[in-house]
């Protein structure tokens, strides 16, 4: 090995910590690319973003092309939140496993040895859940629009009301985010990854169904509404990310250990 | 300096640390040995403003663990007893991770980065995944995270385990240039001769309490005073054993006992040893060597907690083939 790297004994541990805002971005920065990059949360994802609206839009919604077109615009707005809903299941896997699963790897301690927030580790993980989850509901909705443009014809894209489908749109970031807080939540309070996932999973069917019983109620209503649904799940995601990290504790984490 | 007093801790009903009180200056290292379970970590935790102590207090380069904890964290190294890394990325950008939420500026990350992954010899590796590194390349990888943001305070848990003789070597010859250079330097550790190398004050803990504390000579002296003396003769000397109890300060040694060797303990070697040696030699003995022994850190340890291997214990000398005879010269003499 070479010289010892002491370093400058007039620098030791002058530097001034990242500040919340800062830390929450580099946490949930290094947690979307972690799983980004792991081969199981691809392979799921894939299937969810590319496999499932190919078959929905292949075996369900083309055959019913040849019918009316209100018919087909209802159920195109349908599959749309759909198949951008289904990926966030992947929000709450990576967040059950950011602090159940990476204590079970041993790799949570060095983060909470870390001259950072509880906030901002709260906060880190719960985005660092979300982001990829979005790229991967971007990817799927993507692809399904591609799909309806090739397997049954570009011109039925004009059947989405483009307003409405922007509002359905902007619910999907919103219930990535509350899902995503549910499962980091839980995750912080179970001991294994396997009870996180299963809770967090158990939980997530009545956190779902609501979203979309709400999108379609809202949807009879115009974009407006829907939009408003938007603003109202959204101040629920701050409120429950709010008490998440409020009542998150790095010793508690630890305790359970 | 680090400074525990009356350091508690209790989960629910378990106290896991207990009235743990000990002053790490400047410039120093202190040992804490004892067996899985004793507290140690937790006592780690502490001061490293991970966990809040039940009662007591503590603090670390002057900031005080309770009250100031992220003061602390951004003081103190740790390394933990799991390397615990994110094995997906490559190992600068998991360094540069750490670096920029310890505030580091980019340039003096990256080139402190550099200088950790030379000082490692890591630099093969800097493209791969973190998930294909060997444990050793790992452990090196945690130290590597414990330094970057120059700590005044380092937690070190096991720091060299899994790595060769001659990475363990270094790191250890890193340990102590730390120290040299006003770190403070806590060390877990369940080998023996690493503490007894590194350490100026060992602290065994059990059960959540500290039970033995102090310099390891200043242990082991208090343990037992006395030395046992091993002579090993060309030839068995019939008569040598009868001239040993003429001499005044000697006492017999325990144990089995080769025809060729003598042996004896004494509390005063240094005016005993010479006394018998003249008196052996004037009576035609023909002395090849004359070896002493005083009481292991691994007797001071059995002493306070229990037998090594109910313990769990390793020494590193014990694993090797001249630890092993060592060992059971150890044994021999007791």
């Amino acid at each position: 090995m070479s010289a010892a790297p002491i370093g400058d004994q007039a620098e030791m541990s002058t530097f001034v910590p990242a500040n919340d805002v800062r830390a929450t971005l580099l946490i949930a920065r290094r947690a979307a690319i972690e799983s980004l990059r792991d081969r199981s949360t691809v392979i799921s994802s894939a299937i969810f973003s590319l496999v499932l609206p190919f078959i929905w839009v292949f075996a369900v919604i083309r055959p019913t092309a040849s019918g009316s077109d209100d018919t087909l615009a209802a159920l195109l707005i349908v599959y749309l939140l759909t198949v951008g809903l289904l990926p966030l299941t992947v929000a709450s896997g990576i967040a059950a496993g950011q602090f159940a699963g990476e204590q079970e790897k041993g790799n949570l301690a060095p983060l909470l040895a870390a001259p950072v927030s509880n906030r901002a580790i709260f906060g880190g993980k719960v985005l660092g859940a979300v982001l990829p989850a979005l790229v991967y509901s971007a990817i799927a909705i993507v692809s399904y629009l591609i799909e309806i443009a090739i397997l049954i014809s570009p011109a039925k894209l004009t059947l989405l009301p483009p307003a409405l489908a922007l509002s359905m749109i902007a619910l999907v970031p919103a219930v990535a985010i509350f899902a995503a807080t549910v499962a980091a939540v839980i995750s912080s309070r179970v001991r294994t990854y396997q009870a996180a996932q299963s809770i967090a999973g158990l939980l997530l069917v009545p956190i779902f169904l609501p979203f979309y019983f709400l999108a379609f109620v809202l949807q009879s209503w115009g974009p407006l509404a829907v939009l408003g649904g938007v603003v109202v799940v959204l101040a629920l995601d701050l409120v429950l990310v709010l008490i998440g990290a409020a009542s998150w504790r790095r010793e508690e984490v630890l305790a359970r250990q | 300096m680090i400074e525990a007093r009356s350091l508690t801790r209790r989960f629910g009903s378990f106290t896991a640390v207990d009235d743990v009180s000990f002053t790490v200056p400047d410039g120093a290292l202190l040992a804490l040995l004892g067996p899985n379970g004793a507290g140690k970590t937790t006592t780690v935790r502490m001061l490293g403003g991970l966990i809040a102590p039940s009662v007591g207090d503590a603090t670390v380069s002057g900031f005080d663990v309770r009250a100031n904890p992220s003061a602390v964290r951004a003081r103190a190294g740790l390394v933990t007893d799991a390397p615990g890394l994110y094995e997906q990325m490559s190992l600068p950008a998991y360094l540069d991770f750490f670096g920029a939420l310890y505030g580091m500026p980019q340039p003096r990350r990256r080139q402190r980065i550099d200088e950790l992954i030379e000082f490692f010899e890591l630099s093969d590796h800097r493209r791969e995944r973190m998930s294909g590194f060997s444990k050793g390349m790992k452990q090196k990888v945690a130290l590597a995270r414990a330094l970057l943001h120059e700590p005044t305070a380092l937690f070190l848990d096991e720091p060299t385990s899994g790595l060769d003789p001659l990475a363990a070597r270094a790191v250890r010859d890193l340990i102590t240039n730390l120290k040299h250079s006003s770190r403070s330097v806590i060390l877990c550790t369940h080998d023996l001769d690493e503490a007894e190398r590194l350490a100026d004050t060992v602290a065994i803990m059990s059960k959540g309490r500290i039970v033995a504390l102090g310099a390891p000579a200043a242990l082991r002296a208090r343990t037992s005073p006395e030395a046992t003396v091993r002579i090993t003769l060309a030839e068995p000397f019939a008569q040598g054993q009868a001239m040993l109890t003429e001499v005044a300060g000697t006492l017999p040694a325990e144990g089995a006992q080769a025809a060729d060797t003598l042996m004896y303990r004494t509390a005063r070697p240094q005016e005993v040893n010479p006394q018998v040696v003249e008196r052996l030699v004037t009576a035609g003995a023909r002395i090849v060597t004359v070896s002493s022994e005083t009481r292991s850190l691994e007797d001071v340890y059995a002493a306070a907690v229990g037998s090594p291997q109910e313990t769990g214990l390793t020494s590193s000398g014990a694993e090797s083939l001249n630890g092993a005879v060592a060992a059971s010269q150890g044994s021999e003499a007791q």
